[in-house]
């Protein structure tokens, strides 16, 4: 099985599988390119004043996100189905359709946003123009629109698994992936009471980011440790119910921190206190995983008398240990920062919230999602052993260095607004300003363009040696 | 509405000069907890020399006071105490226990 995914060539499913993460790499574009637009909005508040306003450069940049996450992950599973099921992908063609479908969607969506922007307070803007949740922002038509495509995907999904060999991965993506469909429809639906509307909000929003998509990344992990290193499969399939046990068991309740202070009962403190004490034992399980697995593969080999590394694909194992990475520091290390309702009391709302967003999104998704552009790069190229570029390298540093910049530069800025605008004014709508206005605020708020600017530079790298490094004849074929 | 807040969870207040020290010991928590599972787990698959082990508990050790010194800067109530103290109970077992379970699993398929 462990070099499987090298027969990308001729296979219907890779192929729509490279079409999704195609698209997710533009999204991607898009997304740090309306995220520049917003932080130049904080250096610069009349940049763009009346034609991109903040709040819509800021609704791109959050929904871009999630949307391209959204189409690699599909694009991630019908690129590993083949390889796991040992079958072509089910009502493929229907896919295929529905992959049209859904980006003829987002454009449509994207370019209402753009252009449009606002509506009537009533009943066409939630259909036609946005919903308004943070996140899900998508006008009503084009929520039932993804839910139709979602469950065609999920379809193909469950007739494949079924009727090939089902394996440990591919039935934890199934379960997922059922999981991941039937959470967005508690985004769904209005309610009168704000507090009751953002209770369901964070069903999505919570449970897709700290549950099914913590798992499906662990059954990613587990994948690519088998097709890179040749990673016991018996190991890592163990390996991976542990962490879908370990991550449902904390993540679940582990909502609770963001109930701390919406209106819920306050039951709620005690119960978010203590899972999400417990959150970020999965996450440093995850790392020893990886670690673990790579040691031992390569000790292995190494016993054989052969010095030659395990690895079949450098950048995409680079992107993958990153994520091992990643996901211990920006959900583990700048999640627990304010995860104890004592102290979310004073960093709620301010930028150590968007310090742990940048940071968790990019290092827990962002990085193993590449990863697999890379894996997809290696198999439609019938290349046998990808190796990094000059270009790969420049891009990962640049990213990974300009989001981590990024991160501490917003970590400062939130740590001005807990000391300033909560601990001495008591979160006040004076403390608020004030809290803004300081030198300590506003550099941090500058360092953090200058990174913004350092990682869209590492995306266009990326995406040049995306599109280039199949055709370079430094790889072994 | 402040009497109907229950006050054992929220407060006292933290004193200005208690957050860097709360943020910087909340980031060593999880920090020196991987080192601890790295460096087990990396003596374990023999990339370390076994010397190495007893750093590794000593880096759990490190964990479990930047613990302390946040919950009691906090000022957490009894209930997150034994939370926080549960976590690193879990902390301490869990490589032991991974481990176990992935050499068990190693050992049947090599043999």
């Amino acid at each position: 099985m462990a070099n499987n995914h090298l027969t990308g060539i001729g296979s219907e499913s890779k192929q729509l599988a490279t079409w999704y993460l195609t698209v997710a790499a533009i999204l991607f574009g898009a997304q740090l390119l309306f995220g520049l637009v917003a932080a130049i909005q904080y250096v610069m508040p009349g940049f763009l004043f009346e034609i991109l306003d903040f709040s819509i450069a800021r609704m791109l940049h959050i929904n871009a996100l999630v949307v391209w996450m959204v189409f690699a992950m599909f694009g991630s599973v019908y690129w590993l189905l083949p390889d796991e099921t040992g079958i072509e992908t089910i009502g493929i063609k229907v896919g295929k359709l529905l992959f049209w479908v859904f980006t003829a969607a987002i454009v449509v969506v994207v370019l209402v946003f753009l252009f449009v922007q606002v509506g009537p307070a009533d009943e066409t803007t939630i259909w036609f123009i946005t919903e308004g949740r943070e996140y899900i922002e998508a006008p009503r038509w084009a929520d039932i629109g993804i839910v139709v495509v979602v469950l065609g995907f999920v379809f193909n999904l469950y007739a494949t698994g079924m009727k090939g060999n089902r394996s440990g991965i591919v039935t934890v993506i199934m379960a997922d992936m059922l999981a991941f469909a039937g959470i967005y429809l508690a985004g769904m639906f209005f309610t009168d009471n704000i507090t009751v509307d953002q209770y369901w909000w964070w069903w999505v929003i919570h449970l897709w980011v700290e549950a099914t998509w913590e798992v499906y990344v662990g059954a990613l992990a587990a994948y690519g440790l088998i097709t890179m290193i040749g990673a016991h499969r018996k190991v890592v399939e163990m390996w991976l119910w542990i962490e879908v046990a370990m991550l449902f068991g904390s993540g679940i309740l582990g909502m609770g921190h963001h109930y701390f202070w919406i209106g819920t009962p306050e039951y709620w403190w005690e119960i978010g206190a203590l899972f999400s004490a417990l959150e970020p034992l999965p996450l440093v399980a995850m790392f020893i995983h990886v670690l673990y697995d790579w040691g031992k593969t390569q000790g292995a080999q190494e016993a054989l008398g052969k010095k030659t590394s395990v690895i079949n694909n450098k950048p995409a194992f680079t992107w993958f240990v990153l994520n091992a990475f990643g996901n211990f520091l920006g959900a583990g290390v700048w999640g627990f920062f304010h995860t104890m309702p004592q102290v979310n009391l004073y960093t709620h709302g301010t930028q150590f919230t968007s310090a742990h967003g940048h940071l968790a999104f990019f290092g827990a998704y962002a990085t193993i999602l590449i990863g697999m552009m890379y894996l997809a790069v290696q198999g439609t190229n019938g290349i046998k052993v990808l190796r990094s570029t000059k270009t790969s390298i420049w891009a990962v540093s640049m990213i990974a260095g300009g989001v981590l910049g990024m991160t501490v530069a917003l970590t400062l800025a939130g740590y001005v607004q807990v000391l300033v605008s909560r601990a001495q004014m008591g979160a006040t709508w004076a403390g608020y300003f004030d809290g803004q206005s300081g030198m300590w605020f506003s550099q941090a708020m500058d360092w953090r363009l200058l990174m913004g600017f350092v990682t869209f530079l590492g995306f266009l790298l990326l995406a040049k040696d995306l599109l280039t490094t199949g055709k370079n004849p430094v790889h072994e074929r | 509405m402040v009497e109907m807040v229950d006050m054992s969870v929220i407060s006292p207040g933290i004193a200005l000069n208690d957050f860097l020290p709360i943020f910087v010991s909340s980031a060593l928590v999880i920090v020196f907890g991987g080192f601890y599972v790295g460096i087990y787990t990396a003596v374990k698959v023999g990339m370390f020399k076994k010397w190495a082990m007893p750093l590794a508990y000593v880096f759990w050790l490190l964990t479990a006071y930047c613990l302390y010194i946040m919950g009691s800067l906090m000022h957490v109530g009894d209930f997150t105490a034994k939370a926080l103290g549960m976590a690193m109970i879990g902390y301490l077992l869990l490589p032991h226990a991974v481990y176990y379970m992935q050499h068990q699993v190693h050992e049947e398929n090599d043999h």
